[in-house]
C-alpha cells in the first residue's frame, strides 16, 4: 500500500515539474519573439528609414523620436487629426540612464496578450537604455490584494522606481502614499490613478480612453451613415461595456457615445441613449437634447454584464444584437468583442455592408480571435491601444525619474484598425495575439 | 476440543494506554452456540475484531478448520466464512434492502448489476427465515427491528461457516427473539459454529450450549451452559452481588402531584391519540413490541419529530414544545436509544459532552470556565463508575455502557426534573445496569419523574411504577405494578395482531 | 409496502416545470429570445455546465465535492490549446490530453481523499489553486476556431450545413451531453462503482465492514469527476472565443449549484445524474436567460441563490415526511 501511495505522489510530482517546465518555456518566449517579429517588421517595411529592429540595435537617443514620428504619420487618418497631441514623446530625446538600473513592474495580471505586448515594449526600452525590469502580476485582474502585496514587497526592496498598471486605483493609494515618504517614483502606465497622493506618481502612460472612444464612433459611423440616413423606421446601436465601475472603460464607452451622439446629430437625426443607468444619465449630462426611445431616430443600447466573462459579455450582445433594428455593435474592450463574435457565431449578422443589411461590428484591442474575424470581413474594424508603446515609454519614464529628471504624463492614442491597415508596421506590432 | 473448527490461542492486542486483550483463549466448535461473556470494555468485540481482521493482533494464534489463518480485512473474514452481525446497525440507508444485504458481492451481468436476481435471492432469504420484509424498500424506511433482521439474513447469505452475533437480540422484542432463536437452533442443526455474544443472562441458558467469560480484556473460563447456573456465570462477570428485586409496588405516593400530562397526542402513523400521565417522582415504563411507537412518542413529545395534535401540561399548564430547545427549557431531557447518532459527539471528550446542553452554567463572561465544567464532569464519573481514565478522554474511546453514561451525566448535570430513558440499558452489561438501575430509583426517589421505554421485560417489571402499554402507534393499556405480569402485558401490546 | 413513487413529488419534475415556466416568462417578455439562435447560444453556453455538472455529482453523492472543477476546465483547455498551436499536436490528440489531464487531476484529489483522508473542501481547493496557477503560466491560448483546419471539433457540439445567415445551426452538442447524461445514469443505479458511490455517501464505515474497498471507488468518484472536468473543457474551448488564463474560479460553483438543484442530497446518499441535467438547466436559463428580460446579470446570482435554497427546502420537507410517516 505504501508503496503504491509513493508512486502516486512521485508520478504527480513528475507531472506537476513536466507542467512547470512547460509553463517555463512560455515565460520565457516573450523575450525571443520581438527580435523575430522587429525583424518581420523589417521585411515588410524596407523603405522605412528607420525600421524598429534597427532601433533595438540603434542608439538610445534617435529611437524615440522615429517611434513617435512613425506612429504619427501611420495614424492620422483613424485619428481624424486627434494624433497631433501625442507629441509628448520628444521629452525622452536623449535620455540616457546613468545606473544600470533595474525597476519592478507590476502588471494587472499575464491574463491576455496584451500585457505580453506591453512587457515587449519594455524589452526594446531596456535594450535601448541598458536598464532591467523584472514584472510581477497577480492570477487575474480581480486579484486586487494579491496585487497590493506584490507592490508592498516591491517597495519594501527601495527600487530606483516602481512602474505600476493598477488593478484597482483606489487600493494602491496607501502603497502609493509610502512610495512618496520613500521617494521612490511611480509611473503608472496602462492605467492611471486619479487621487494618487502627492509626489508618489510622476508620470501616467496610458491611453487616452475618450479619444479612442471617439475612434470607434468616427469609423463606425463612416460605415452606418447612409443606412442611418435612409432609414424610415428608428434603428438601433448597441455598446457592450465590461464593467460600469472602472475609469478607463467608463471613459472609452462616453467617448463613443458622445462623439456617436455628436456625428449624428449633427445630420439632424435624434439620439436615444438606454441601457445601464451610469451610461444613459452620463449621456444626459453632456447632451441636453436627448430625447426618449420612442420618439427617436436613433437608439444608443448600453449593455453592461455583471461580471467580466465572454459567455455574459456574449449573452448581452445577443440580446441587443437579437433586436431586428439593431445596424451596428461595438464592444469596448477585448473581452467584449469577442462576446459579440461568440454572439454571431449563432446570429451570422455582422459583416462589413452595412447597406445590404450585415451588422457593422467594431471592437478594442486585439487578440487572434478579434484579428482573425477582421481579416475575413466579419468584424469591421477595431480600436487598438498601444500597449507595446505603453510599455516602451514606461520604461523611458522611469529612467528619467530615477536620473532625477522631471517627467510628463505621456498619453498614447488608440488607433483604428481593419483589413486594410492591419498589417502596416506601426500597427502590427500592437496587435498581439 | 477435537472438533472445534476455529480456536483462538494466546491472542494479545494492545492500544496505546490500554492492554485491551491479554492471552485470551477461544474456541467454537461446528453446530454450537458459544457464548461470549462480560462487561462493558472486557474485550469481546475487540477481540471479535481481532478474528475478523478489523485489528491485527499482536501476539497469539488463529487456527480456523485446521489452518493457522489471519485476516487482513472483514472481506478476507466473509470469503473464509466467518462473518459477523455487528452491534451498531451497519446499514446503508439509501439503498435498498437487498441492495445492502448483496453489498460487495453483487450478482453481475456483465457491467450491469442484477438487481432482479439479488431481489429473488433476498426474498428466498427472508422466507427461509420467515420474516416478512419486501427487499425493495430503502433500508432508511425500515424500523431498528426490521434492520436487524436484515443484517442478520445478509450474514447467512454469506454461506457462512461461523456466524457471530454480537447482542442481536439488543433491538429485538420478545416475538422477534423467538424467531430469532428459531433460526439460530436451524443454523446449527445444520452445523453451523455460532458466536453468541449477549447480556440477557436468560437468553444464554436458553440459547447456548457453552460460555466463555471474559473481564477486563483476560480470559476467565468456559462452562458448559447446562451444568452452570445464572450466579455462577454472573460471579465470573462481576465478582460482587447482583441486586434483582422486581418491585411490586407502586413508590410513589397517591396524592403525588401530576408533573406531565399529555393528551391525545398525534404524530403521524406510529403515534395516534396518546394520552397518559406521569407523576412526581414516578417511573413510568412504556412496553410494547418493536415498532410499537414508544420512541415515537417520545420524540414527539420531547419535540424532536413534528406532530399533528395534541396537549401537553407540564405542572399543570398548558406548554407548546415544538423543538427539543422548548423541551429542555420545561426541563425535559431525553436519552436516546441511538446514542451515537443523538446522544454524544462521539470525536469530543466526556467533559464536552457531560456539559454541552448546560454550557451556559460553567461561563466566566465570555470564557468556559474549565476547572468548574472538569469537577462536575469527575463528579458524575465517580457518581456513575464511568470507567475512564479521565473527564478528557474522548468519548469515541468508551465502550457502549460507558458512552451511555456519559449520557445520563449530560442530563443529571442539566438537572432536568422530567427524564425519558429510551432502552436505558441497550447494549450494556449487567454490573452496569444495575447501578443505572440503582440511579433511577434515586433520582425518583429525589422527586425525578422519569419515563423509560425498554423493550426487556425483566426491566419494566423490576423498575417501573406504572406501565404504559403500546401497540401500532395506539395506547392499549395501563397497569400499576402491584397488577402487573408479564402475561399481562404481552397480551395488550399483541393485542392487535394476528 | 412498496412506497408508490408520485411523480409530482419527485423533484426532478418539479424542477423540470420551473424551466418550462422560465422559457415561458422569458419568450413572453422578450421577442429576442424566441428566435431560434437565441437558444442555439443559450445551448452553446450550457455543455461545459452540464458536463462539468454531471462529474461532480458523483463527488457530492459521496457527501464530497470537487472545487477544482471550474479552473481544472480552464486549465486542462489552455494545456491542450498551447499544445495545437505551439507544437502542431492535433486536435484529437489535444482532446485525448483534456481528459486524461482532468483523469490525473481527479486521480490526486481522490487520492488525497479516499487514501490521506483529507477533507474534500480542502483537497479540491488546493488542487483549484494549482490548476489555476498552472493556467497562468500558459497564457492565453485560442484553439482553432471553426474555420481554421482542425477545428472540426467544433461539429461535436453544433453541426453547420451551409454559410452566412441562412446556414442551418444543429445543437448536436445536447444530444452529446444527454447520451453521458442517461450513460452516467445507468453508470450510477446499475454498476458496482455507481452503488459504492452512493454507499459511500450513505455510510462509509458499513460499506467498509461489508469488506468492499472504499478507497479505491471512493478515488475513482473523483477520477470520473476529472475526466468530465476534461471533457468540459473541450466543450469550453468551443465555444469561448479566448481561454483567459488565471480564470475559471467560480465557474465550478454553477455546476455545483445546478447539481444540487436538480435534487442530490446535500448530506450525500442520494442523487441522480438526469436531476443534474434539469438542475443545470436552470442556473444556465437564469445565467443568460436574464439579459434578455432586461434584468442585469447580477440578478442571476440573487435568484439562483433563492432558486438553490428552495431546491435544498424540498429536499429537506421530503426527509422529513418521510421520517413522520414512518
Amino acid at each position: 500500500m505504501k508503496k503504491k501511495l509513493l508512486a502516486t505522489i512521485l508520478s504527480a510530482a513528475m507531472v506537476m515539474s513536466l507542467l512547470a517546465g512547460c509553463g517555463g518555456t512560455a515565460a520565457s518566449e516573450p523575450a525571443a519573439a520581438p527580435a523575430e517579429e522587429a525583424a518581420a517588421t523589417e521585411e515588410a517595411a524596407p523603405a522605412e528609414e528607420a525600421a524598429p529592429a534597427e532601433e533595438a540595435a540603434a542608439t538610445e537617443e534617435a529611437a524615440p523620436t522615429e517611434e513617435a514620428a512613425a506612429t504619427e504619420e501611420a495614424a492620422p487618418a483613424a485619428t481624424a487629426g486627434g494624433s497631433g497631441e501625442y507629441t509628448g514623446g520628444t521629452q525622452f530625446d536623449g535620455v540616457t540612464a546613468k545606473e544600470a538600473y533595474k525597476f519592478p513592474v507590476d502588471v494587472k495580471s499575464f491574463q491576455s496578450t496584451y500585457w505580453q505586448a506591453a512587457l515587449k515594449g519594455m524589452d526594446m526600452a531596456k535594450e535601448e537604455l541598458g536598464v532591467d525590469y523584472d514584472a510581477h502580476g497577480p492570477n487575474s485582474e480581480s486579484d486586487i490584494a494579491d496585487q497590493v502585496n506584490m507592490l508592498n514587497s516591491d517597495i519594501n526592496s527601495n527600487p530606483p522606481g516602481i512602474a505600476l498598471a493598477a488593478c484597482d486605483t483606489s487600493s494602491v493609494l496607501d502603497s502609493l502614499k509610502e512610495c512618496a515618504d520613500k521617494k521612490i517614483p511611480v509611473v503608472c502606465f496602462d492605467t492611471g490613478v486619479a487621487d494618487a497622493p502627492e509626489g508618489s506618481v510622476v508620470a501616467t502612460v496610458a491611453t487616452d480612453n475618450t479619444q479612442a472612444g471617439e475612434v470607434a464612433a468616427e469609423n463606425m459611423y463612416k460605415a452606418i451613415k447612409d443606412v442611418i440616413a435612409k432609414a424610415e423606421s428608428p434603428v438601433r446601436i448597441g455598446e457592450v461595456n465590461q464593467d460600469a465601475t472602472a475609469l478607463n472603460i467608463q471613459q472609452r464607452g462616453m467617448g463613443f457615445v458622445n462623439k456617436m451622439t455628436d456625428l449624428i446629430e449633427a445630420d439632424g437625426k435624434k439620439v436615444a441613449v438606454v441601457g445601464n443607468e451610469f451610461y444613459a444619465n452620463e449621456a444626459k449630462k453632456a447632451h441636453s437634447d436627448l430625447v426618449d426611445e420612442a420618439s427617436a431616430d436613433v437608439v444608443i443600447e448600453v449593455s453592461v454584464p455583471a461580471q467580466t466573462t465572454v459567455e455574459l459579455c456574449s449573452t448581452a450582445a445577443q440580446a441587443i444584437m437579437s433586436k431586428s433594428d439593431t445596424i451596428a455593435i461595438f464592444g469596448s474592450n477585448q473581452t467584449a468583442a469577442e462576446g459579440v463574435l461568440a454572439a454571431d457565431a449563432n446570429l451570422s449578422l455582422l459583416g462589413s455592408d452595412a447597406a445590404a443589411g450585415d451588422v457593422i461590428g467594431v471592437g478594442f484591442d486585439a487578440g487572434s480571435i478579434i484579428k482573425g474575424a477582421i481579416e475575413d470581413g466579419t468584424m469591421y474594424g477595431a480600436v487598438t491601444q498601444s500597449p507595446l508603446m505603453m510599455g516602451y515609454y514606461a520604461i523611458y519614464a522611469l529612467t528619467m525619474a530615477a536620473n532625477g529628471d522631471k517627467v510628463e504624463d505621456f498619453p498614447t492614442a488608440g488607433y483604428w484598425y481593419d483589413a486594410s491597415n492591419m498589417n502596416d508596421p506601426t500597427i502590427a506590432p500592437n496587435l498581439y495575439d | 476440543m477435537a472438533d472445534a473448527i476455529l480456536t483462538m490461542e494466546e491472542i494479545e492486542k494492545s492500544f496505546p494506554g490500554v492492554h485491551a486483550l491479554d492471552h485470551v483463549h477461544f474456541d467454537v466448535r461446528r453446530g454450537e452456540v458459544h457464548a461470549l461473556m462480560g462487561e462493558n470494555g472486557a474485550g469481546k468485540s475487540t477481540l471479535m475484531k481481532v478474528l475478523t481482521g478489523i485489528y491485527t493482533k499482536d501476539y497469539g494464534t488463529i487456527t480456523y478448520e485446521g489452518k493457522e489463518v489471519s485476516f487482513n480485512n472483514t472481506r478476507e473474514a466473509q470469503d473464509a466464512g466467518i462473518v459477523i452481525v455487528h452491534q451498531e446497525l451497519n446499514m446503508i440507508g439509501d439503498l435498498t434492502v437487498a441492495q445492502n444485504i448483496f453489498i460487495g458481492r453483487e450478482f453481475m451481468k456483465g457491467f450491469k448489476i442484477d438487481d432482479k436476481k439479488m431481489i429473488e435471492e433476498s426474498k428466498k432469504l427472508f422466507d427461509e427465515l420467515k420474516i416478512d420484509i419486501n427487499p425493495r424498500d430503502k433500508m432508511s424506511d425500515l424500523t431498528v427491528g426490521k434492520q436487524q433482521m436484515c443484517e442478520i439474513a445478509k450474514a447467512i447469505s454469506h454461506q457462512a461457516k461461523v456466524i457471530i452475533f454480537d447482542e442481536p437480540s439488543a433491538a429485538l422484542t420478545e416475538k422477534e427473539i423467538e424467531d430469532l432463536f428459531t433460526i439460530i437452533r436451524d443454523l446449527r442443526e445444520k452445523g453451523m459454529a455460532i458466536v453468541y455474544i449477549s447480556h440477557r443472562m436468560d437468553e444464554i441458558k436458553v440459547i447456548t450450549d457453552r460460555v466463555t467469560v471474559m473481564r477486563d480484556g483476560g480470559y476467565v473460563g468456559t462452562l458448559i451452559t447446562k451444568d452452570c447456573t445464572k450466579e455462577d456465570i454472573i460471579n465470573m462477570m462481576v465478582g460482587r452481588v447482583i441486586y434483582e428485586d422486581p418491585k411490586t409496588e407502586s413508590k410513589v405516593p397517591k396524592d403525588a402531584p401530576v408533573v406531565l400530562k399529555v393528551e391525545h397526542l398525534n404524530a403521524g402513523r406510529m403515534v395516534q391519540d396518546v394520552s397518559f400521565e406521569l407523576r412526581k417522582g414516578e417511573i413510568l415504563g412504556f412496553s410494547g413490541l418493536m415498532g410499537a411507537g414508544r420512541t415515537e412518542t417520545a420524540r414527539a413529545l420531547f419535540g424532536a419529530d413534528p406532530k399533528t395534535s395534541g396537549d401537553i401540561y407540564i405542572n399543570g399548564e398548558k406548554v407548546t414544545i415544538n423543538s427539543p430547545q422548548d423541551a429542555v427549557k420545561h426541563g425535559i431531557g431525553y436519552l436516546s436509544e441511538d446514542r451515537k447518532r443523538y446522544g454524544i459527539v462521539v470525536q469530543k471528550t466526556i467533559t464536552e459532552n457531560s456539559t454541552m446542553a448546560t454550557l451556559e452554567k460553567y461561563m466566566s463572561g465570555i470564557f468556559i470556565n474549565k476547572s468548574e465544567e472538569k469537577k462536575i464532569t469527575e463528579h458524575y464519573i465517580e457518581e456513575l463508575a464511568t470507567k475512564t481514565p479521565s473527564a478528557d478522554q474522548l468519548v469515541v474511546n468508551l465502550s457502549g455502557g460507558n458512552q451511555q453514561k456519559v449520557v445520563i451525566a449530560k442530563w443529571l448535570v442539566r438537572d432536568c426534573d422530567i427524564l425519558i430513558f429510551d432502552e436505558p440499558t441497550r447494549g450494556i452489561d449487567v454490573g452496569a445496569k444495575n447501578e443505572i438501575y440503582k440511579l433511577m430509583n434515586r433520582l425518583a426517589s429525589e422527586g425525578k419523574s422519569i419515563i423509560m421505554i425498554s423493550s426487556e421485560m425483566t426491566e419494566i417489571l423490576r423498575m417501573s411504577d406504572r406501565i404504559v402499554v403500546m401497540c401500532e402507534g395506539k395506547k392499549t393499556g395501563e397497569l400499576d405494578i402491584s397488577e402487573a405480569t408479564q402475561e399481562k402485558i404481552m397480551n395488550k401490546a399483541t393485542r392487535d395482531i394476528a | 409496502m412498496t412506497k408508490k413513487k408520485s411523480i409530482i413529488t419527485d423533484q426532478r419534475f418539479i424542477v423540470l416545470l420551473v424551466i418550462i415556466a422560465l422559457v415561458v416568462i422569458y419568450m413572453i417578455f422578450s421577442p429576442e429570445f424566441r428566435q431560434y439562435s437565441s437558444i442555439l447560444s443559450m445551448l452553446d453556453f450550457s455543455y461545459y455546465d452540464i458536463l462539468m455538472a454531471i462529474g461532480v455529482t458523483f463527488p457530492l453523492i459521496t457527501a464530497g465535492v470537487d472545487l477544482s472543477i471550474g479552473t481544472g476546465m480552464v486549465c486542462y483547455a489552455l494545456v491542450a490549446g498551447r499544445l495545437v498551436r505551439d507544437y502542431n499536436c492535433p486536435v484529437l490528440v489535444a482532446m485525448l490530453i483534456c481528459v486524461l489531464f482532468g483523469a490525473i487531476v481527479g486521480l490526486a484529489n481522490g487520492t488525497l481523499i479516499g487514501v490521506m483522508g483529507l477533507p474534500p473542501f480542502l483537497a479540491t481547493l488546493c488542487t483549484c489553486m494549482i490548476t489555476r496557477g498552472i493556467s497562468s503560466m500558459v497564457m492565453a491560448t485560442p484553439w482553432p476556431t471553426n474555420k481554421q483546419p482542425g477545428g472540426w471539433f467544433h461539429s461535436i457540439f453544433k453541426l453547420t450545413f451551409g454559410t452566412g445567415r441562412n446556414a442551418l445551426k444543429l445543437p448536436v452538442g445536447f444530444l452529446v451531453c444527454v447520451a453521458l447524461v442517461l450513460l452516467m445514469e445507468f453508470v450510477l443505479n446499475h454498476t458496482k462503482f455507481g452503488r459504492y458511490t452512493i454507499a459511500i455517501g450513505s455510510n462509509k464505515e458499513a460499506l467498509m465492514l461489508s469488506g468492499v474497498n472504499v478507497k479505491i471507488y471512493h478515488v475513482m468518484a473523483y477520477v470520473v469527476c476529472g475526466i468530465f472536468a476534461g471533457l468540459a473543457a473541450i466543450a469550453y474551448a468551443a465555444v469561448v472565443p479566448t481561454v483567459q488564463p488565471g480564470t475559471g474560479a467560480g465557474l465550478e460553483l454553477d455546476a455545483i449549484g445546478g447539481v444540487f438543484v436538480g435534487g442530490v442530497s446535500a448530506t450525500g446518499g442520494y442523487g441522480s445524474v438526469i436531476g443534474t441535467l434539469v438542475g443545470v438547466f436552470v442556473i444556465v436559463l437564469l445565467k443568460t436567460g436574464l439579459p434578455y428580460v432586461g434584468l442585469q446579470a447580477n440578478w442571476q446570482q440573487i435568484i439562483t441563490g433563492i432558486v438553490l435554497i428552495g431546491a435544498v427546502m424540498i429536499d429537506v420537507a421530503k426527509r422529513r415526511r418521510m421520517a413522520k410517516e414512518q
